[in-house]
């Protein structure tokens, strides 16, 4: 199951899972022509279901009643999707920031309690894989209310991690550094180099590298993984 | 009670524990039975999964007999 599938670092991890073998079950607020396309080439492999995740009181009826069925077994869980909502702190909007806590925290919350409970009807091993942001480690201006967001999945994951491993149920997150998509567009030039730089390679992290860094987590080479922060981020420093 | 009590002896069994031949309501999930929470998180899933309710949304459920009712009450 991956949230945000339809653009950026989303379709390159629904990309990597499909063209491992696995199916994957893609959850979006809209839909996108390359996700369609994903689609139509690996037909038997993708089902998307639109879903809006600031909705959270809706996932249990519309993804695991209506949409899926609690018989319906699941191996991964991909915390994918994200709301940006950059300010400087004296800006704060509440109604913008309960928005992002919403689809960033929340619903990630909703979905993994779903997800362990489906795993464990079923007796899967399964992985959970939750997206987080350098900016947790590293401060960045106009950065605070979303790190913050991630910051509350990291804990949330190491102690997911360690509540249900003895059932063989792994957590982990995955720390992206800055990325060339969708959710970095509002940086002009200098700002993105400017973070660029404060990294050992000097360079955008690779979707390529985190999306196949996520396929690694989710299969049985990482059966001794969990409660980890894994940085795939050009070496920020 | 006949699907309660393979649903528990399941859990049981995967458990590496004996199975019990019957229930009762005074039966405690947790003291008689020796359901720990993580047992119960897996005995809420597959009593939703079959029976469409989720036992435990509305608070700590102790014994069998509050299972049963809450079962009852939904049906």
């Amino acid at each position: 199951m991956l949230t945000g599938a339809s653009k950026g670092l989303g379709i390159e991890i629904a990309k990597s899972i499909v063209e491992n073998g696995w199916n994957v079950i893609a959850i979006n607020r809209s839909e996108s022509e390359e996700l369609k396309g994903l689609q139509n080439k690996y037909k038997e492999q993708v089902r998307i279901i639109q879903f809006n995740l600031e909705n959270t009181s809706l996932i249990k009826e519309t993804i695991f009643k209506k949409e899926l069925g609690f018989k319906f077994p699941i191996h991964g869980l991909i915390n994918n999707a994200a709301f940006a909502y950059d300010d400087i702190v004296t800006n704060i909007n509440l109604e913008h920031l309960q928005k992002m806590y919403h689809v960033n925290v929340f619903s990630p919350f909703v979905l993994t309690k779903y997800v362990i409970r489906n795993m464990l009807m079923h007796k899967i091993k399964g992985s959970i894989i939750h997206l987080s942001s350098v900016s947790v480690h590293t401060g960045y201006k106009g950065l605070s209310m979303y790190a913050s967001t991630k910051g509350a999945l990291e804990a949330f994951s190491k102690n997911t991690g360690r509540e249900w491993g003895q059932r063989g149920i792994r957590s982990n997150c995955l720390v992206a550094g800055f990325m060339e998509t969708g959710m970095s567009s509002t940086l002009d030039e200098s700002q993105k180099n400017r973070i660029y730089n404060r990294t050992s390679m000097k360079e955008p992290t690779s979707k390529k590298s985190v999306a196949d860094t996520i396929k690694f987590l989710l299969s049985d080479g990482a059966c001794s993984i969990t409660g980890q922060n894994i940085f795939v981020d050009s070496g920020t420093i | 009670m006949d699907k309660l009590l393979d649903i528990i002896n399941e859990i049981l069994e995967t458990k590496g524990e004996e199975k019990i031949a019957s229930l009762t309501d005074e039966m405690s999930l947790r003291d008689h039975i020796g359901l720990d929470s993580l047992d119960l998180a897996e005995l809420t899933a597959v009593i939703e999964a079959e029976f469409g309710i989720d036992v435990f949304e509305s608070g700590i459920v102790n014994t069998i007999g509050e299972v049963v009712t809450k079962l009852e009450l939904t049906q």
